[in-house]
């Protein structure tokens, strides 16, 4: 087990905050020292802004969580060093307007039709605040709007508020599954598979892969203990969802709830398909610590897919021990940081023209083997795993509207939905880099001026 | 994404390294024969292409006399997969590429982006179009319909 500074490390990466309403507020640098000046204030637990959280343990709760992401412009406009600049890995240095397309953000998804602020340039900074109340996120918000001008300016920002009962607009259960990582509390429930390896989610330390480490950014002050993360505004159509699905039943003769079951690999209210396959409230029932604990393989015995489809969302963004293709189902897990924005969604209001979804941090150590790995591989084509061809995730994937299918295997002959079409559109993203509390102080020390 | 690529999934590998010297050679010989005369069972490369899964074929061949090929054809973007390779076969890579020109540093396993740029240096490619009897098919979709696939 590797020792980690807890103290060293943004506390977004190991913990999950559990808040009820958070804010991202993408800044810009315009005067690089005033930046450090701001920089320098989120280390210092003296100052009248809230400090960047860290992953030490709390002896309070605080009433509101700081973070700090930094877009590869920022980390120049901030003034490090050419030769520190290019020790970053590529897909961080281009970013996530040139990268768009690569991960299926393409048509209505384009960078070209991002909000502003996500596609611009000149996005430096992300300060990300999760808080307890409103209260808590206003009143932290303006100090550090005090702290940050004149030396930044705000360019966008995006709110979040989680729904009632923690579930997300399609009507699922969320934030069920997380990683558990070698040597730090547990951020989800309990699952049956081998911890990750710290240096999968922290640069510096031993990874997933074989006596490899990814590379540290310099100086190593700088680098190490951090983490990158790739930000996303994701609008769910949940008009066009409960209408395909609405279609779906009525065509295949299956509930609607099975049927949604099916796309998602859990019902509604959590219950994983493959513990209970024919409804949500099993006998005797599955105890809430034990909605993440199972497999696919093994004694699990569903590696055809007849209880969880093997194309569904969940069995797709994390195969576990299902055999696929490279056989690294273990090996590009996600921490995942999520929250809903806009208002619940009133089947009896449909079509309210209320813009709703998802705020999402995808974080780990290589943007490359996780988050980009998790789209290009699982999200958006089907190969990777038996007998789902060029296809896409049901609930997320970028297919063409009605353009692919998803198969729910049975014994008795596979259930084919046809006309699956997008549901998800990407309003927009960014890939930070999330340093560490020594890497933000070394930042902040920096001395030459734009 | 709007369309499906018009691709087979399958890709070729044609990877050509040329042998340090003539004792380089024969080593490389040595232990490309003496791994191939080892029961599936045993030999690393079989047991790791089982379980990658990726590739439909995979074979040696000696060229010339001071050159020695690696030829697969395998499924999906071998930048992607890059690293269940290094784990699962690093060690092979690490014997072959020690009598071999140009090599990258070794282990692979701690030098995995040079070893990957240099597959891309030595790998010959192919004349367009890559010709596939069964283009959409991986070689898990095989191992699915005919289930007595290796595990």
């Amino acid at each position: 087990m590797v020792g980690i500074e807890l103290g060293d490390v943004q506390g977004l990466i190991l913990r999950g905050y559990t808040m009820p309403v958070a804010r991202y507020l993408g800044l810009s640098v315009r005067k690089s020292a005033g930046a450090r000046a701001f920089l320098a204030a989120l280390m210092d637990s003296d100052s009248a802004i809230a400090a960047l959280t860290t992953a030490a343990p709390w002896p309070v709760k605080p009433d509101c969580c700081v973070s700090l992401g930094i877009t590869f412009p920022g980390l120049a406009a901030l003034g490090v060093p050419p030769a520190s600049l290019a020790s970053f890995p590529v897909e961080y240095r281009e970013g996530a307007v040139q990268r768009a397309a690569s991960v299926g953000d393409v048509g209505a998804s384009a960078p070209e039709r991002w909000l502003p602020w996500l596609a611009d340039p000149a996005l430096h900074l992300l300060v990300v605040l999760f808080a307890q109340c409103d209260d808590a996120l206003d009143v932290a918000t303006k100090h550090l709007e005090q702290a940050w001008f004149p030396g930044c300016v705000e360019l966008g920002r995006q709110d979040g508020a989680r729904l009632p009962g923690n579930f997300a607009h399609f009507g699922y259960r969320d934030n069920l599954s997380q990683p558990t990582i070698d040597g730090i509390p547990p951020s989800g429930l309990p699952d049956p598979l081998p911890p990750a390896p710290v240096g999968e989610f922290l640069l510096g330390y031993p990874s997933q892969f074989d006596q490899f480490s990814y590379p540290v950014p310099e100086p190593l002050e700088l680098g190490i203990n951090g983490s990158f993360a790739a930000f996303r505004v994701l609008e769910q159509d949940v008009d066009a969802f409960a209408e395909f699905v609405a279609q779906q039943a009525a065509s295949t003769g299956m509930p609607a709830e099975l049927i949604e079951a099916k796309l998602c690999g859990r019902w509604r209210n959590g219950t994983p398909l493959v513990l209970s396959p024919d409804t949500d409230t099993p006998n005797p029932p599955i105890s809430p610590e034990a909605m993440n604990n199972f497999d696919y393989v093994g004694e699990y015995g569903d590696e055809q897919g007849y209880r969880c489809p093997i194309g569904s969302h969940i069995r797709r963004m994390n195969p576990r021990g299902q055999r696929v293709a490279g056989n690294g189902g273990q090996q590009h897990r996600i921490v995942r940081r999520g929250i809903a924005y806009g208002p619940p969604y009133d089947p009896a209001h449909p079509r309210d023209g209320q813009a709703r979804g998802l705020l999402g941090l995808f974080i780990g150590a290589s943007l490359r083997d996780q988050f980009e790995f998790l789209m290009t591989q699982w999200a958006n084509d089907g190969t990777f795993a038996a007998g789902l061809g060029r296809t896409n995730d049901p609930l997320i994937g970028a297919q063409a509207n009605g353009a692919t299918s998803f198969s729910i295997p049975r014994p008795q002959g596979t259930v084919v939905l046809h006309g699956l079409s997008r549901f998800v559109t990407t309003r927009g993203g960014a890939y930070c880099f999330l340093p560490s509390i020594s890497g933000i102080r070394y930042l902040a020390g920096l001395g030459s001026d734009r | 994404m709007a369309e499906q690529p018009s691709q087979p999934v399958q890709h070729p590998l044609t990877v050509v390294m040329k042998a340090k010297s003539p004792e380089d050679y024969a080593a490389l010989r040595q232990a490309v024969e003496a791994l191939q005369a080892l029961p599936p069972d045993k030999n690393p490369i079989t047991v790791a292409f089982n379980k990658i899964g990726t590739v439909h074929f995979g074979r040696f061949a000696f060229l010339g006399n001071d050159q020695l090929g690696v030829i697969t054809t395998y499924d999906g973007d071998f930048d992607v997969y890059i690293n269940e390779f290094i784990d699962n076969i690093g060690d092979v890579f690490n014997t072959l590429l020690a009598h071999v020109e140009d090599a990258p540093p070794l282990p692979v396993q701690t030098h995995r982006q040079e070893f990957l740029n240099y597959v891309h240096r030595v790998d010959c490619g192919c004349v367009e179009p890559f010709y596939s009897a069964y283009p959409e098919h991986t070689v898990l979709d095989i191992l699915n319909v005919t289930r007595d696939g290796p595990s």
